[in-house]
């Protein structure tokens, strides 16, 4: 039952914008045409700066992340869906995040961004919310826009993906042209909910999902009652954004393509294995969180390193998840049998095997299986769940569990020890039933530390050492705790401890490129800019620095690859036919970035309270962690610390060394607020703005009542 | 002793570069070699010798996930 | 199958090989825009042509490069995104594309630029 339908005039794209959107409200079926203004590219660009203005103008400080006036917005951006530049097919999700309450934002590939784009519409705004299942179905070609009633019965992303591509696709042929995003059930019982944006494998005649996956954004969508988004576009070409130099892109993206061609190999296997090419690197350097980040490395993880799972993705041939992506580093492990679930004993593809995944599935919870770990894999993403809060807070969970904190009582009898792969693979069906102990760990850590605290009386300050959140917001898979750097590339960040700000570990804590508080905050500056920016675009960040051009060594700035930031450059000019260079595009970067500090501070966050950090993600907690590098943590103590270890304590050494790293943070962050132009409280200053050219006056209003 | 990204480390008799990232357990596939500031080509590796008292950087390239 | 082969011992670089290539695809004689080209270099001229290997096939993210009937490795303009990915991965850089145009263009082992070769640098052989 078709509930509203909306008929658009269908445009072409000029240089990278259609310049309007697409407004939906579920509550009362609006469905309008928004203008996209000359303000907006001016100040946000597109993407997720987009999606947090949008954000933005439709809540208030007090709004929560299950009202209706929350949206969901989903943008591309100017440069996406051009076909020759690797990584150009990203679509960027925004909403009030039920882990943060702060926007949160998340980036994925699929390709229902690029034909939201052709489709003619710069951004989707999702607002209010239905009274029963609601699917969404936007007709690129035709002008159409419809609300309809569900009538799919299945609650898993793997089959509604692929029951929508074959009913609303023409022919086998034409199934290149759907796009789907969707859920699955554990988004309607738990707060960490993804979404699975959809491409259609014409090589495997399947379809292929990747994951919009941290801060919950699932959760809110199932909260609006949406089953899925359907978009059709027929007519896919290299030049639909009728940029202003084709051939600048041209030439930027076929550079790439044999750069990728001759190196790849050579360096780090993205087209034959992806990014789990690092859970090895990882291990050796004592990086891989294992135990809820307790170690960096584990004996038995040579049995989850990449040649396992590459001996697992079985198709031989790479694939991306656009159109153009030679860095191709979507990976899938085909007629996979689950043993346990709903789809037990069924062949089934998992989307992956990713690093993250890996990890957060694998040496995280202590499960150095393989197939366990795919099969993780395959259920968070087909129940809606992110793989990254999953790991980490079943980490914490099991860490409580051997602690005492829970019992066999407590879980309802599951034994969530470090390495029980069938507690963790029930505990996840438990979620996707809303059952159970499923349904508290659903919370995510942050809620989970208030319940065993308040509930079963455990010792606050050992899960608030413990629990790997901040800002509420699980963190993603490294360990930081000898990097100072990365400490803040996780902590002084806009949506919580999440890596695609800045990945700074080797360049401090290996390499020591980086030794002076000034030199870690011009990099904690530089790099949570720059990355920034391909959100803004519609960008992935892979090819910036996954494959480096041969001669990058001989630059004067290896890590920031210069080449590729040219291309970049080329890029935005090429599409836009504007003349920035490498200073203003960090500058674009920057009038985001401030603008989604101030939205924080506005939401009541954004503050330097919230950018403190959990202990673990600093240093040994316990003893066990002590002991088990002795060794280095005695060395710090003399050299560093300037204490003589010899007769303390382990206790005392804790002690010791724990009050060197808090306060080593404590100037790490007064080094990178003034680097940001910030007050030492976080608060961006009006000086800052204005340098920006954000001296908005509702921007003003909120820093004011903060200065 | 000779330096290695900043921080002292023990020297021993013929340390090729090789010999060196094997000791620091530097497997990354992307790491750039310089001693006293020139870079070593990774042809060299197994011959190049390090000399006590050198100032050896081991760039591995990687800005992470 | 058909293949274009190639001598650069006898190659003067005339060019007239690529000027008849592009007439007859494009309909102008720019070297730019055909279908083989000739380098010159310090010595013998260098030629570029197709082996028609087919590794461009599996590159293609929409299987629009396929081999026909006769072995020809041939691209399907309609099915084509204008990626260029084959562009950079062909072992021969032999793949070709010009700003003008949003599809790459290859050789088909039509035998016309053979025709015009006053040196037999380049010839039609059954493989």
């Amino acid at each position: 039952m078709i509930l509203n339908e909306y008929k658009y005039e269908l445009g072409t794209i000029e240089r990278g914008y259609n310049n309007r959107s697409l407004y939906i409200n579920l509550s009362d079926n609006t469905i309008k045409e928004k203008e996209v203004t000359q303000f907006m590219k001016d100040k946000f660009i597109g993407g997720k700066g987009f999606g947090l203005w949008y954000l933005w103008n439709a809540v208030t400080p007090e709004t929560k992340w299950n009202d209706p006036e929350n949206e969901i917005v989903i943008a591309h951006g100017p440069i996406a869906g051009i076909t020759q530049y690797p990584g150009s097919g990203k679509s960027l999700v925004v909403t009030l995040s039920p882990l943060t309450h702060m926007p949160m934002d998340s980036n994925v590939g699929g390709y229902f961004g690029p034909y939201l784009k052709f489709s003619g519409f710069d951004a989707l705004e999702l607002q209010g919310k239905a009274e029963k299942d609601v699917i969404i179905f936007i007709d690129g070609n035709r002008g159409i826009v419809q609300i309809m009633e569900s009538d799919v019965e299945e609650k898993d992303s793997h089959l509604l993906s692929e029951i929508l591509t074959d009913r609303f696709a023409k022919n086998e042929e034409d199934k290149k042209n759907v796009s789907v995003v969707s859920t699955g059930s554990a988004a309607d019982n738990t707060l960490i909910g993804l979404l699975n944006f959809s491409f259609y494998d014409i090589r495997r005649k399947a379809v292929r999902l990747k994951q919009a996956g941290r801060g919950g954004i699932g959760t809110v969508f199932r909260d609006k009652k949406i089953k899925a988004l359907v978009v059709r576009f027929e007519g896919t070409k290299g030049n639909l954004n009728n940029p202003a130099d084709q051939g600048k892109i041209n030439k930027a993206g076929i550079k790439l393509h044999r750069e990728i061609c001759l190196l790849d190999d050579k360096q780090n296997r993205m087209r034959k294995i992806g990014t789990a090419n690092i859970i090895e690197i990882m291990d050796q350097y004592d990086l891989l969180p294992t135990h809820n980040y307790k170690f960096g490395s584990h004996k038995d993880t040579y049995k989850i390193s990449s040649d396992k799972f590459q001996a697992r993705v079985t198709q031989g041939l790479p694939d991306g998840c656009w159109y153009g992506c030679s860095l191709s580093c979507a990976k899938a492990a085909d007629d996979f049998i689950p043993e346990t679930g709903p789809y037990k004993g069924q062949k089934v593809i998992v989307d992956g095997p990713e690093y993250e995944n890996a990890a957060a599935l694998g040496s995280n919870i202590g499960v150095f299986d393989r197939d366990a770990v795919l099969e993780l894999n395959f259920y968070c993403d087909t129940y809606g769940i992110d793989t990254i809060s999953f790991g980490t807070l079943t980490a914490f969970i099991m860490e409580c569990y051997e602690n005492g904190i829970l019992d066999k009582e407590k879980t309802g009898g599951l034994e969530l020890y470090f390495g029980n792969k069938e507690a963790a693979l029930e505990l996840i069906h438990q979620m996707a039933r809303g059952e159970g102990f499923g349904k508290i760990a659903g919370l995510g850590i942050r809620r989970m530390k208030k319940i065993f605290i308040e509930e079963y009386g455990a010792d606050a300050d050992f899960l608030n050492d413990i629990g790997m959140e901040q800002k509420g917001l699980e963190y993603s898979e490294y360990l930081s705790k000898e990097s100072l750097a990365q400490q803040g590339g996780y902590g002084l960040t806009n949506k919580g401890p999440q890596h695609d700000e800045a990945w700074l570990i080797f360049m401090d804590m290996v390499n020591n490129q980086i030794p002076t508080f000034e030199d870690k905050a011009e990099a904690l500056h530089y790099f949570p800019m720059f990355r920034t920016w391909f959100g803004l675009m519609g960008l992935c960040k892979l090819p910036w620095n996954d494959i480096v051009p041969e001669d990058n060594k001989y630059t004067d700035e290896p890590a920031k690859i210069p080449e590729h930031v040219q291309n970049y450059v080329d890029l935005f000019n090429g599409i836009t036919g504007k003349n920035i260079d490498k200073h203003e595009l960090i500058r674009q970067s920057e009038r985001v970035y401030n603008f989604q500090r101030i939205f924080n501070i506005r939401m009541g966050y954004g503050k330097r309270i919230h950018d403190r950090t959990p202990y673990r993600s600093m240093g040994p907690v316990t003893e066990e962690e002590y002991l088990s590098r002795q060794e280095r943590y005695d060395n710090q103590l003399k050299e560093l610390v300037g204490i003589d270890p010899e007769g303390m304590t382990t206790k005392e050494k804790i002690a010791a060394l724990r009050k060197y790293r808090e306060d080593q943070y404590e100037k790490l962050t007064d080094a990178v607020y003034q680097r940001r132009g910030w007050t030492m409280d976080g608060v961006p200053t009006i000086k800052k703005l204005k340098e920006l050219d954000m001296d908005i006056p509702e921007l003003i209003e909120v820093v004011e009542q903060h200065l | 002793m000779i330096i290695v990204n900043g921080k002292e480390f023990p020297w021993e008799e013929g340390m090729t570069v090789r010999r060196l990232l094997e000791l620091k357990k530097y497997i990354y596939p992307r790491i750039t070699v310089k001693i006293n500031g020139q870079i070593v080509n990774e042809e060299e590796y197994d011959t190049k010798v390090i000399n006590d008292g050198d100032n050896v950087q081991c760039i591995h390239l990687m800005a992470g996930g | 199958m058909k293949v274009l082969k190639k001598d650069p011992e006898k190659c003067i670089a005339c060019h007239a090989c690529e000027e008849t290539c592009s007439k007859l695809y494009f309909k102008e004689e720019n070297p730019d825009k055909a279908c083989l080209r000739i380098k010159e270099t310090d010595s013998h001229p260098e030629i570029i042509t197709c082996t028609q290997c087919g590794e461009c096939i599996d590159i293609c993210p929409v299987i629009a490069i396929t081999r026909d009937k006769n072995g020809i490795v041939r691209i399907d303009q309609k099915k084509c995104v204008g990626c260029f990915m084959c562009v950079g991965f062909c072992p021969e850089l032999a793949m070709f594309m010009h700003d003008d145009y949003i599809e790459p263009f290859k050789c088909v082992s039509c035998g016309q630029c053979v025709k015009v070769c006053p040196t037999g640098a380049i010839y039609i052989s059954e493989e």
